[in-house]
């Protein structure tokens, strides 16, 4: 028997390790090819046009993360990505500043009439699109059709209110409207202005619901802004590049491309931040990444104000949540400052539906605050009282924001000390969209933040408390009360602010007698940045607070060589 | 007397072709060391109260040492008890994933298999294909996604994916079984077919049917830790490996504990029922006695 | 029974396999609460084109009429709006698909090259270092998640020494192939663009071997064992007996024999990997098919679900049919089995 002998020769060995240093040697060729030519290796393949790159003095992609790929269709997206993406690659006809107020941009100029239903804008001359057409009064026109048509994203701002918009002139826009609504201006922010040649030259005609050119949208873009799309991968990034014939011209250190990476998953945005490969960090990490990331070399951890509010949502229609006393029990029995100081360091107490620093907040409403006792006096007082454990609680989470699974095991040890069981689940977003939008569906909690779409009380109240917002994530206390509907929607058509301003004062005390919210906290978020890297407005005391516009990428300064010193 | 001895003399011939491999007599402490901690978690924890309702985020993310052996997590609950209680979950997942797949399977396997020119016999097949169409966590993936995030659902949807795999091994054999001569012989004496089923083929099958059950153990901790770690399984303060892995990844590299111990754990109870597995394999391998 | 008519059976089989499973899928799909047309026009869309819209979708009819519509729009091309790209499903299938079969692909490939003489060296030396060393890695295969793998693999190789690029298919600065198959590796060489293809092999690496790490512990383990079988069989040691080359043996006449059961199990491996590409392509943000897959699952997209599904299972009994058209290739009592079978 020869085959232990045969077992002992070399062959195998020989043969293994020559497949070893083949793969060896691709690896090292392709690291060293790395190595020796970075970038080049692509020869001429880089992405932004020369023209604005030699020019600039500051090449290079800023790069950043957030919770999704921007949606970049104006009439559809709406959360933070997107709405970044927009404010970027769209004009509206006015601008929010970090004052809080409003500035002109498409429009140079406006007129109210004395009844408050009809506005006439000048349209700023000598705008051009990204691909040269110029922009036009029609052009506006059709956006606000089109955004009302699609019926989609900030599109409910407008659809109560518009009647009808035209262009008596290239230059002249005017919008007449069905009742009047005092904040119509500052909504105005939202309104971005497409290319209607260019949209639609790209409807999808087979598309089962009329497309209005979205789908050519998602990963195209039609606008003015100062930045236009370079590519989107729906399931990774969007990048948009600097616009170069921007009409109020580009910034000396403006970042030339712009990476907005749809990822908030931890690991990944801790291993990008600490290897300079991204140079902010999203508003989702937990506070103890933050920190930890804000320590590296040249980073610095920032907390930047936002008009958000974090709202436990309490289903006023569920048992036992259906109970004043009961919700009133647990809103005094959380402990908001386990979760400011522990959770979301940086945020501040909430008082009541409207953030804090959102115009039009009242200010005689409590900061909200822990008081075991009165909670229990309030659970004594409820219907459910003794036989609590038949009705647990059941409070959903958003499994994108690690964070939030800790104020649920807060809220869940906490009510447990008023007798109140709660089955805490996560879900991922869309389903918690999903199932707020049936009574049936939705649970008897969700901690959802929120916040205005526009310079004022009166944007939270009409999306969190009006019957119209029922079954959007916005709204899930179902609170199904047409006073207090009346009530905001005379307020919003109030155009005289001070007593519009009175008139949001009277409804946040309505709404906070009932209870249907635990105010938790008004967001502040936590993020870490290379300052050395990017000169960020919002970092510098000066946040545009409305969501999107911190990210308005033109005026931010970027410096790639730094990036360099500090990475290679 | 004799009868017992003879038994013995099995018993002791299995045990020693399990045990000629170190590994099997390896992977047999392992499950056995887990399941006694499994089953005394509330006594040898030292914080038990850690795998419940309980946070203190005043010792957060604490690193490993003499009070928190394995750490304590985003929480500030102590990671070993919660690894402690975190196999009750994975063997409870086991249990009742095999408890309610192979029984059904296995006799819906004998059943197709003995019946195997009848028509349920075919349908019973057909049905199995639909299910084996899909790899097996693609399939408990889609139907835990749309069902609640629970513990019992995604037990549910493992379950799904998984009997058709014991209805087919043994459809295989059995259908080959059924034309041999004791069965034939069987047959002829008039033997009731449940009798035939039950005592004739399927103890032929029984080798099989339990080294699949071993080393799909294994399987079935890991398929519930990937449906825990996109978010699908046990909830919240329920400790499970998988859940506890996913959460503890965005906490590193900084606080590596909070998730390497878990995955440090699951590997244990996978190697475990693999090694556990190759034993009962060879146990029931022909050949060298 | 030719080996054709097998094959046409076994596609028939596999059909009707299918077709129950887009049932089953689709039942499941539908009795989901939510409407799905009002989520794809989102929460703030007038009832009235809500309304339009189920109509066009038929989602007043019963579920077997909306299956029906379902099944003729799979083969007319209307596969149904995503509501997370809010696009055709099948274009997004047609977007994505290409990353994770390229991703599966690259993995098989380390799959084998790693595997096959690993298990050769450790089958020809049965208890020598070497396999015990093989014996350990195929422990540790199979007993580490993929999941874990990712995460270990990023850290350590990505961001611990930046030998890797940590996520994505492609570096910021480069620009992706012109596209022909949408596999960024094979357009780069059809294109003749050395530095795209560099890239994204280098982008490659780790995902694929987090991938390829179980199924090379499987495969090495099975070509260990179908070696040393074959060592002992009558054939082998007559060859040796013989003195034929010892290369001659070990490639000839004991690496081909040995190949059949590891083939079968690796084209198996390889089905199935779709499944395990969810966590993986999660993990290094890979803009792929089963990323959109476990996307469209977490947030209830339910065209996109069953799209996803029936095309994994449309691969995977492809896949299946292929392992056994292969193996009947390669090993003739398999054939001739088949053939006493019919």
């Amino acid at each position: 028997m020869d085959v232990r002998r045969f077992q002992k020769r070399k062959a195998i060995g020989r043969s293994v390790i020559a497949t070893a240093v083949v793969v060896i040697l691709v690896v090292v060729g392709v690291g060293a090819y790395y190595v020796f030519v970075p970038g080049q290796g692509a020869g001429t393949q880089t992405t932004t046009p020369t023209s604005t790159q030699s020019t600039s003095g500051a090449a290079g992609t800023l790069s950043l993360t957030f919770a999704n790929v921007p949606n970049a269709d104006p009439a559809k997206g709406s959360d933070e990505a997107s709405s970044a993406a927009l404010a970027n690659l769209y004009d509206s006809l006015v601008f929010p500043t970090s004052s809080g107020t409003i500035q002109k941009d498409l429009a140079t100029s406006w007129t109210v009439s004395s009844d408050g239903l009809t506005y006439t804008f000048t349209i700023r001359s000598g705008v051009t699109f990204h691909n040269s057409d110029a922009l036009t009064a029609s052009d506006v026109v059709y956006s606000l059709n089109r955004f009302i048509s699609v019926g989609q994203g900030y599109s409910y701002l407008f659809s109560p209110y518009v009647s009808t918009v035209s262009a008596p002139n290239s230059n002249t826009v005017v919008i007449q409207l069905k009742k009047t609504f005092g904040p119509f201006l500052s909504a105005l922010v939202r309104l971005y202005v497409v290319d209607q040649k260019l949209v639609s030259s790209h409807y999808n005609s087979t598309a089962p619901n009329n497309d209005y050119g979205s789908t050519w949208l998602l990963t195209n873009d039609a606008g003015s802004g100062p930045y236009q799309m370079s590519s989107a991968n729906l399931e990774s990034n969007m990048v948009i590049k600097a616009y170069s014939n921007y009409w109020n011209g580009t910034q000396p250190y403006q970042p030339q491309t712009v990476n907005m990476i749809g990822s908030s998953d931890s690991s990944t945005v801790h291993a990008l931040f600490t290897s300079g490969q991204i140079q902010i960090t999203d508003q989702w990490q937990p506070y103890s990444n933050v920190l930890a990331l804000s320590q590296l070399k040249e980073a610095k951890l920032v907390t930047i104000p936002t008009v958000n509010e974090f709202y436990l949502m309490i289903d006023t229609t569920k048992a036992p949540t259906d109970d004043i006393y009961v919700r009133q029990a647990m809103s005094y029995a959380f402990n908001y400052s386990s979760v400011i100081n522990n959770i979301f360091p940086g945020s501040k107490p909430s008082a009541g539906p409207v953030p804090t620093a959102l115009p039009g907040h009242n200010p005689s409403i409590p900061a909200s605050s822990q008081n075991l006792a009165l909670a229990q006096q309030a659970i004594q007082k409820s219907k459910y009282y003794g036989k609590l454990t038949n009705y647990p609680v059941t409070y959903w989470w958003v499994t994108q924001v690690p964070s939030e699974q800790k104020m649920a095991l807060e809220f869940a040890s906490d009510m447990q000390k008023i007798g109140v069981t709660v089955n805490v689940v996560g879900q991922p977003w869309l389903t918690v969209v999903a199932n707020l939008a049936a009574e049936s569906t939705s649970p008897n909690v969700v901690s959802i933040t929120d916040g205005a779409s526009y310079f004022e009380a009166g944007s939270v109240l009409q999306s969190r408390y009006t019957t119209p917002s029922e079954g959007t994530w916005e709204q899930n206390e179902w609170l199904h009360n047409s006073t207090l509907d009346n009530m905001i929607f005379s307020a919003l058509s109030t155009l005289d602010q001070t007593q519009r301003f009175q008139q949001y004062n009277t409804i946040q005390q309505q709404i906070y007698n009932q209870y249907p919210t635990v105010y938790a906290f008004d967001v502040y978020e936590a993020r870490a940045y290379y300052p050395t890297v990017v000169n960020w407005y919002a970092a510098n005391g000066h946040p545009i607070v409305l969501l999107g516009y911190d990210f308005y990428f033109r005026d931010f300064q970027f410096y790639p060589s730094q990036l360099t010193a500090l990475f290679g | 007397m004799k009868s017992s001895r003879t038994l013995r003399e099995v018993y002791g011939r299995y045990w020693y072709k399990f045990s000629k491999n170190d590994l099997s007599i390896v992977g047999l402490a392992c499950i056995a060391g887990v399941v006694l901690i499994a089953l005394l978690a509330q006594w040898i924890s030292p914080y038990p109260a850690s795998a419940g309702l309980y946070v203190n985020f005043g010792n957060a993310g604490a690193a490993p040492s003499a009070s928190h052996i394995f750490g304590t997590d985003q929480n500030g609950r102590d990671i070993l008890s919660r690894v402690f209680f975190g196999f009750r979950y994975s063997l409870m997942l086991v249990a009742v994933v095999l408890s309610v797949t192979v029984a059904p399977g296995v006799v819906l396997g004998l059943v197709a298999g003995y019946y195997v020119n009848r028509w349920f016999s075919a349908v019973i097949m057909r049905l199995a294909d639909i299910f084996v169409a899909v790899p097996p966590l693609l399939l408990a993936l889609s139907v835990a996604s749309v069902l609640t995030p629970s513990a019992i659902n995604a037990m549910l949807a493992v379950s799904l994916a998984w009997w058709p795999w014991y209805t087919r091994l043994v459809y295989s054999s059995a259908s080959s079984i059924r034309n041999e001569d004791f069965v034939r012989a069987a047959e002829l004496v008039g033997a009731s077919r449940w009798h035939i089923m039950f005592k004739e083929i399927l103890p032929n099958n029984l080798g099989s049917v339990l080294t699949k059950v071993t080393l799909d153990c294994g399987w079935v901790i890991l398929i519930g830790a990937s449906l825990s770690f996109v978010g699908l399984g046990a909830q919240a303060p329920t400790p499970d490996l998988g859940t506890m892995i996913a959460e503890g990844s965005a906490y590193l590299p900084g606080q590596w504990w909070i998730s390497i111990f878990p995955a440090l754990a699951i590997v244990v109870v996978i190697l475990g029922f693999n090694l556990l597995g190759d034993g009962i394999n060879d146990m029931f391998a022909s050949g060298v006695a | 029974m030719k080996s054709w008519t097998f094959a046409v059976k076994r596609l028939a089989y596999s059909g009707v396999s299918l077709l129950g499973l887009s049932i089953l899928i689709f039942v499941i799909a539908r009795v989901l609460p939510g409407d799905p047309a009002r989520l794809a026009l989102g929460p703030r869309a007038p009832q009235s084109v809500v309304e339009a819209l189920r109509l066009q979708l038929h989602l007043n009819d019963p579920v077997y009429t909306q299956y029906f519509y379902w099944l003729r729009g799979i083969f007319t091309g209307d596969w149904g709006i995503a509501l997370f790209t809010q696009r055709n499903v099948l274009i997004d299938v047609s977007d994505f698909l290409p990353a994770t079969i390229e991703l599966i692909l690259f993995a098989a490939i380390i799959d084998l090259v790693i595997a096959v003489p690993l298990g050769l060296a450790a089958g020809r030396r049965a208890n020598s270092i070497v396999d015990n060393g093989v014996r350990v890695l195929s422990y540790v295969g199979i007993a580490v998640p993929s999941f874990v793998v990712a995460i270990l693999l990023q850290l350590f190789l990505g961001y611990g020494t930046h030998l890797f690029p940590l996520i994505g298919r492609i570096s910021q600065n480069v620009v992706p192939p012109t596209q022909i198959t949408g596999l960024y590796t094979l357009d780069a060489l059809l294109t003749g663009n050395p530095g795209a293809f560099a890239d994204s092999v280098w982008h490659l690496i780790l995902p694929a071997f987090a991938l390829a790490l179980g199924p090379i512990a499987q495969e090495a383990r099975i070509m260990r064992s179908s070696v040393v079988e074959n060592l002992d069989k009558d054939f082998t040691l007559s060859e040796v007996s013989h003195g034929l080359p010892e290369r001659t043996i070990t490639f000839k006449y004991l690496m081909k024999p040995s190949l059949i059961p590891t083939i079968t199990i690796y084209a198996l491996d390889i089905s199935a990997q779709i499944a395990n590409a969810f966590l993986i392509e999660t993990i290094f943000i890979w803009p792929g098919f089963s990323k959109y897959g476990l996307n469209a699952m977490l947030s209830k997209d339910l065209n996109a679900i069953v799209a996803v599904v029936m095309v994994a299972g449309v691969m995977f009994v492809i896949a299946n049919i292929l392992v056994d058209l292969v193996v009947g290739y390669l090993d003739p009592r398999i054939r001739l089995q088949r053939r006493t079978e019919e």
